[in-house]
């Protein structure tokens, strides 16, 4: 029985068989490196060319790559913390903590589940400023492109972390999980008429109890990874069939239509042939010379220099910083100051600032800061690239400045959060009173 | 077509809670004795209790901004809030951890993003065994008093 053959052969067995029954991560010609891409499940969603231009650090910062390397980090170290957890208000707190203290590796492993759900939130979150910054939501000269949608798709995912984020946060069961998750479930029920109700569907009664935490677990475990799962899936067959990063439409869109010549081996029409003319191919894609290469290795190489890089750092970093477990969930008792999640603080900063009087009429902070407003920054990011009316050309450049009074809104905006974030994380003390840093908390009875 | 939305209205369906297993709203807080003249703070209800004299009062704990358990804080000089039989004498202020939002004595939201007062309920005593009891579904007015006798 004739074995396998895994080595490289020198010379093809005979003429027009391949030389190269597997794939290689080093081929030798345009053509093993495109037998790479269509043999290899793991490269299957790779084109076979890409621009070089797209592929620069310096461009797209790999946030993308990152925020996905992060999301695969999370599905494989949840996996383990699955087998350990139980979710259950009698059983949550302790089980966490025997992973914390009891199991082996159980601390390393929820601070690798916890840095990279954190990390994921913050390059999630960069990678849509970078896309804004670039206006890469723009589409070129391609056929069938539809990059606005795709950024309408980003927007989801960017809210199913922060949600994936909110629901892991409460399955601990200790003090931080509960009153964060108290404020966070008391947004919502602050809406006019609905809001009750939408607050007892998602906390599955009136109270944060049993019910609340296996809907957080369930939406936790299952729904939301596979819905991020599927819109991640989603979100890269569109990049494919926008052709690639925006910055390549440049090489479409600067160049002129480059005519090559015959090639020998292919085939033309017979009119054309008969007819005399020459027949000639007008090229008008990324495929201008020289502004491509093949994906394998290039693409390849720097995605695992991404991927590799997130997964080397997320691990030493959760060497060295531990994960917080504060006291059981008490009903009785709000920690003073209740802080909500660091990625939720400027929205506390804004329920806190945000009720308005008009004379004897209250409009509760909590609506107008915790779902008006962000309601409306999250409307305004999902219409955004219609009403962005800046020319082509604009796209897939850091800051044009055909773009310059928009981006420096965006980087107000994105500024301000920020700042409250930092507020909220730093200059807050009991009573979410404002204390300077240098200044000392007053000591406070935990009780009454 | 019509078996997969039957299939999925119907587990859409199952997730919205028919029963509520929440605590009963009227509730026995123990014998009047038991209140000293001044405050008293019950966790389990998140409610403060009043007493003046042997008249009683009840205000919730529970913020009306976003649920927190706001703190009694007593005041260093005692104010007095009302007049004539529906005089009351503020002893504390309330202060929220959440959002910083402060309350009166009687409830009343002074600063912060509270949109409203603090709710005050109606005490009764037990038929039986004379108890105070608290009925946390039954808001009242501010001149709501049980006076026992």
């Amino acid at each position: 029985m004739p074995m396998p053959f895994f080595g490289r052969k020198a010379e093809p067995d005979a003429p027009g068989v391949h030389p190269d029954p597997l794939w290689s991560l080093q081929p030798r010609s345009d053509r093993e490196a495109g037998d790479a891409i269509t043999s290899n499940f793991a490269f299957h969603a790779f084109p076979a060319k890409v621009s070089k231009a797209s592929m620069a650090w310096s461009y797209s910062f790999w946030l993308g790559t990152i925020s996905a390397a992060l999301f695969f980090l999370l599905i494989l170290s949840g996996l383990p913390l699955l087998f350990l957890y139980v979710p259950s208000v009698e059983r949550a707190y302790q089980s966490v903590k025997d992973i914390e203290y009891v199991i082996t590796f159980g601390s390393w492993i929820r601070a690798v589940h916890r840095i990279a759900a954190h990390g994921m939130v913050i390059a999630v979150f960069l990678h849509l400023v970078r896309v804004y910054l670039t206006g890469a939501y723009k589409n070129g000269a391609g056929r069938g492109q539809r990059r606005e949608w795709n950024w309408v798709l980003g927007v989801v995912m960017l809210l199913a972390t922060l949600f994936l984020s909110f629901t892991g946060y409460l399955l601990p069961w200790d003090q931080l999980a509960f009153w964060a998750v108290t404020v966070g479930t008391n947004i919502a029920s602050s809406i006019p008429g609905i809001g009750p109700t939408v607050r007892e569907l998602l906390i599955g009664g009136r109270t944060i109890e049993q019910a609340t935490l296996i809907r957080f677990y369930v939406l936790h475990v299952v729904i939301l990874p596979l819905g991020l799962g599927g819109l991640f899936a989603y979100h890269m067959w569109r990049v494919r069939k926008d052709g690639g990063l925006a910055i390549a439409e440049h090489d479409a869109v600067v160049e002129r239509p480059v005519e090559t010549p015959v090639v020998a081996t292919k085939t033309y029409t017979l009119l054309g042939v008969a007819r005399g003319q020459a027949p000639v191919i007008r090229t008008q894609s990324i495929e201008a010379p020289g502004t491509t290469v093949n994906a394998v290795p290039d693409l390849v190489r720097r995605a695992a220099i991404a991927t590799l890089s997130t997964i080397a750092i997320v691990g030493i970093m959760s060497v060295f910083i531990a994960s917080p477990l504060e006291e059981p969930a008490n009903a009785l008792v709000t920690p003073n100051p209740a802080k909500a999640p660091w990625y939720f603080l400027w929205l506390q900063e804004i329920v806190t600032d945000t009720t308005i009087r008009i004379g004897s009429f209250t409009l509760n902070g909590a609506f107008v800061g915790g779902v008006l407003l962000p309601g409306l920054l999250v409307t305004l990011l999902t219409a955004w690239p219609w009403l962005d009316r800046s020319p082509v050309l604009a796209a897939g450049v850091w800051l044009p400045r055909v773009r310059a009074r928009q981006n420096m809104v965006f980087l107000l905006l994105v500024l301000g959060i920020l700042v409250l974030t930092f507020v909220g994380m730093a200059l807050r003390g009991p009573y979410w009173n404002f204390y300077w840093p240098w200044e000392v908390w007053p000591d406070i009875p935990a009780r009454i | 077509m019509a078996a997969l939305t039957a299939q999925g209205a119907a587990s859409l369906r199952s997730l919205v809670p028919n029963v509520s297993y929440d605590s009963p709203t009227t509730v026995k807080l123990g014998s009047p004795a038991d209140f000293p003249d001044g405050l008293k703070f019950l966790p389990d209800e998140r409610l403060f209790v009043f007493r003046q004299g042997n008249t009683f009062h009840a205000i919730s704990a529970v913020c009306t901004h976003l649920g927190c358990t706001v703190r009694a804080e007593a005041l260093a000089n005692l104010q007095t809030a009302g007049s004539g039989a529906g005089e009351l004498r503020l002893t504390h202020r309330f202060l929220c951890p959440c959002h910083g939002s402060e309350y009166k004595g009687d409830g009343s939201n002074v600063s912060g993003p509270a949109p409203k007062p603090l709710a005050w309920y109606r005490l009764s005593f037990a038929p039986d065994d004379g108890q105070l009891v608290v009925d946390l579904a039954a808001e009242v007015d501010t001149d709501f008093r049980l006076t026992a006798g």
